[in-house]
């Protein structure tokens, strides 16, 4: 308990700390986030009247935002679903991010819902067991359960792994895997449960319409992992300039000297290194004096080289006592990947797969390493503990590869192409056969009776939409360049579609015919861009949080 | 490492960095939120906790109704008499509305205006009256929700008053996520003001258009209160809660006729028990060419169009 309480402690006190770049993306967003609040007090205090919306319009962009956020947070599990089923380690680490992700989603949600309530001051009539709660009458009740839910859900899921990264310390596949499971179902449910939260009114044909849900989640899938590619690449080039660590004095140790042979390795070595490695212990004593033919026991001075990236050579090492920094050179940016500590290994990947050297890996403390020929980690990783360990170590790296970003493309793509796909059904059963139920979509798309404030925004998002579909099928979108830009499209294009051509269409014309238009007002937007605001600082800060513990920069072992 | 790592260990100077910035983040939040100085009066604890409507016993009651009589009085200086009228046994309410002879005068949008104590800026109208043309569509989407006639009926227009239907299958019921809407014995969906969270999920369910929300606090002149006030129905209303048409429950409750009907010049609006066979709404089921609005919505309104021919 005392530990855990520290470990927040730590996190709480490293949001703190950046160079200036952070400051400056931070306080920016919170001086934002006052606009916001500024604009909300302008609100309570005068009521939804500042607002666009009326009796015949009742939601606006409020309702808007939290329909795409709730799509956001459900992305997340398109992360979650390759890792834990199909076992692609690829985006090990990237599950980390978009459960983080998620959990920003669901405070902007909930913040969205709060800001359209009348009266926000009886939000505790909605509280089970306090209130009165229409379960499971109301759709409305439903989401209250499933977002809050899966708010839980995230939040514990990544605290554990980011605690067990921290105390370096495997998880407990008991603690963490059924709620994985339970959270892939969750996060289709929180987007269907939205979905109906529309289609479930008979008396808005536009809604009515079965196909909703599942444009729902086709278009979430896109927009979701399409901002986790951009934040990758963000947090990718604010940790490669060491964003976290402005402290850090070593300078890449391009010329530095190479650390130096001790001796041979002895079972006095690895006796030491069982300390920090318990699972040492199930290897027999035979095969550990097999394992020490041809290990040498390295010992470095700070800034000394032990491996360089690029070299061809095919040893692991292991720490036994010190630290060892690994650090990553790509397209001329340096990026701090790992921190070593005893018990720990290195090297091992490019031992196993015969590649070149990924990183440069150089001690930063006084150092003492051993190091072993291939030959011996493999007879080390005949035993399944330890097997175990270190291929689960070997995964938790903070892989923000490219081979991951390209694996998110695909999602992306396909996603969009389903979501275009069922949006075209929905247009043709519509206006194919001419009847009642088109006048919203002829509204939405062509204007109706000289009316037409929504016709440039569905057509701006088929532009966004469709171009971003055909930027992702062409090869070039394998060049971060075009999958940005398609990115870019597919975020604004879907915000558009599911806000200003889904939530709105949907009152115009009103049930008795009549066309009462809707634009949000300046307040209204403020208030937007404060929340938004808001769940980018939620965001940043978390990852400002787990980025170190995952780089093995945070962990228990450097608690003073 | 030589270095100290990051976040440990605070320096008195990084402390200072840190209480200033706190400060400085502090103040700007209370910059931020200078408007709700603006906000005037809060309500009171006791409205803040008030129990739900059906939960509320007897004593419990009197309080919550001489509570709001001292709120009307104090906002609206008027001392208004405020009653918890109970649907009575044995009765279910229906309306039918002759369109051979509505006019579209929309006297009784004003008579329910003026009755029911609703905001008179901005205007919030529970009967909304549409003008449309005699060409054998009854197609919604021509009608005109704003006509403006020096004189009415406009030769080759009919006109359709829509307000709350009154569903059997009720939507609003349906979707509220608190219950602050319901249907009552006497078939009254009714909405308790002190409990209505302000969603407007209910007001996106409706197919009639029956709900008003209070964008703002409501402004009514205190020459134009009608003090003779229920609980569920026409109390005046607070700033962001949702209120409807609940055919005049001050009124129906204790034996009279909706203000809509009474003020009807042409007859056209009927009201009555359904339950009762010799009802005038019953003989008109019985013996009129009635029409539903929306019947294929399942909603099973009781309130019904009828034709004279």
């Amino acid at each position: 308990m005392r530990n855990y309480l520290r470990f927040l402690w730590r996190c709480a006190g490293v949001a703190f700390v950046g160079d200036w770049r952070y400051y400056a993306w931070v306080g920016t967003l919170t001086a934002l986030v006052i606009v916001g609040l500024n604009a909300y007090a302008k609100q309570f205090v005068a009521g939804l009247e500042i607002t666009g919306m009326s009796d015949q319009v009742s939601w606006g962009v409020y309702i808007a935002n939290f329909t795409f956020l709730v799509g956001m947070a459900a992305a997340a599990v398109m992360l979650v679903i390759p890792v834990y089923i199909y076992k692609n380690e690829d985006l090990h680490d990237l599950v980390i991010f978009g459960e983080l992700l998620a959990v920003a989603a669901i405070l902007m949600c909930l913040a969205f819902v709060t800001v359209d309530l009348g009266r926000p001051d009886r939000f505790w009539h909605l509280i089970p067991g306090i209130g009165v709660f229409h379960f499971p009458g109301s759709m409305l009740s439903w989401d209250v359960l499933v977002l809050n839910g899966y708010l839980v859900l995230n939040i514990y899921i990544c605290g554990y792994l980011l605690f067990c990264r921290y105390n370096n310390r495997k998880p407990a596949t008991w603690f963490y895997i059924p709620f994985v499971f339970v959270a892939i179902f969750w996060a289709i449910s929180i987007h269907t449960v939205t979905a109906f939260l529309y289609v479930g009114l008979g008396g808005r044909p536009f809604w009515n319409s079965s196909i909703v849900g599942p444009r729902f989640l086709a278009s979430a899938f896109t927009a979701g992992p399409a901002f986790i590619i951009l934040a990758l690449q963000v947090i990718r080039w604010a940790t490669a300039t060491g964003m976290h660590d402005p402290q850090h004095p070593h300078e890449p140790p391009g010329e530095a000297p190479r650390a130096k042979v001790k001796r041979a390795a002895n079972p006095g070595d690895l006796e030491r290194l069982a300390v920090h490695l318990p699972e040492l212990e199930t290897v027999s004593a035979d095969e550990r004096r097999a394992c020490l033919e041809g290990a040498t026991l390295l010992e470095a001075a700070p800034g000394e080289v032990l491996l360089r990236q690029g070299e061809t050579n095919k040893e692991a090492f292991f720490v036994v006592s010190g630290r060892v920094v690994v650090r990553r050179e790509e397209k001329g940016r340096i990026r701090t990947t790992r921190n070593v500590g005893p018990g720990e290994q290195f090297g091992e990947v490019s031992a196993i797969a015969g590649t070149p050297r990924a990183a440069t890996a150089f001690a930063a403390a006084p150092t003492e390493v051993i190091c072993l020929p291939e030959e011996s980690l493999r007879r080390l990783m005949r035993s399944p503990k330890l097997e175990e360990i270190i291929t689960w170590r070997m995964g938790e790296r903070l892989m923000m590869s490219d081979r991951s970003l390209l694996i998110l493309r695909s999602i992306v793509q396909v996603s969009m192409i389903i979501n275009v796909f069922l949006l075209a059904n929905e247009i043709f059963s519509e206006f194919y056969n001419s009847n009642s139920h088109d006048v919203s979509w002829r509204y939405l798309i062509l204007g109706l009776n000289g009316r037409h404030a929504l016709v440039p925004w569905f057509w701006t998002a088929m532009a966004l939409n469709i171009t971003a579909m055909v930027i992702l099928m062409l090869p070039l979108s394998r060049r971060f360049k075009w999958l940005n830009a398609a990115c870019i499209m597919c975020i604004f294009g879907i915000w558009i579609e599911k806000g200003m051509g889904l939530v709105v269409p949907g009152f115009i014309p009103s049930p008795l015919g009549e066309m009462v238009e809707y634009q949000p007002t300046m307040n209204e937007t403020f208030v937007c861009i404060g929340i938004w605001a808001f769940g980018l600082l939620c965001f940043t800060v978390f990852l400002r949080m787990a980025v170190p513990i995952l780089q093995g920069e945070l962990v228990r072992a450097n608690e003073s | 490492m030589t270095t100290q790592p990051t976040d440990t260990g605070m320096s008195r100077r990084s402390f200072l960095r840190a209480s200033t910035v706190l400060s400085a983040g502090v103040a700007a939040v209370a910059a931020g939120l200078a408007p709700l100085r603006k906000l005037g009066e809060v309500g009171s604890v006791d409205e803040f906790l008030q129990k739900y409507y059906k939960e509320l016993s007897p004593e419990e009651m009197k309080r919550v109704l001489a509570r709001i009589e001292d709120e009307v009085q104090r906002q609206y200086g008027v001392r208004p008499h405020v009653r918890d009228y109970k649907p009575m046994n044995g009765v279910e309410f229906v309306y039918a509305l002759n369109l051979t002879r509505c006019v579209g005068c929309r006297k009784c949008v004003h008579a329910c205006v003026a009755e029911n104590n609703q905001s008179r800026n901005p205007e919030i109208q529970y009967i909304r009256v549409l003008k449309l043309p005699n060409d054998g569509t009854f197609d919604m989407d021509k009608a005109d929700h704003n006509y403006q006639p020096t004189s009415v009926p406009e030769p080759g227009f009919f006109y359709m008053p829509v307000q709350c239907h009154q569903c059997k299958n009720p939507p609003c019921v349906k979707v509220c996520p608190v219950k602050a809407t319901w249907q009552e014995a006497d078939g009254i969906t009714v909405v308790d003001y002190n409990w209505c969270i302000g969603c407007r999920y209910c007001e996106a369910a409706c197919p009639y258009f029956a709900r008003r929300f209070n964008f703002t606090t409501p402004s009514i002149p205190k020459e134009d209160i009608n003090t003779n006030m229920s609980y569920l129905g026409n109390r005046p209303r607070y700033k962001g809660v949702m209120e409807k048409c609940h055919f005049c429950t001050q009124r129906t409750r204790a034996g009279r006729y909706p203000a809509c009907v009474e003020v009807c010049p042409t007859g056209s609006r009927k009201f009555g028990n359904i339950l009762d066979p010799d009802s005038e709404v019953s003989y008109i089921l019985r013996h009129k060419r009635v029409y539903v609005l929306k019947a294929e919505l399942g909603t099973l309104p009781r309130f019904f169009y009828y034709f004279d021919v």
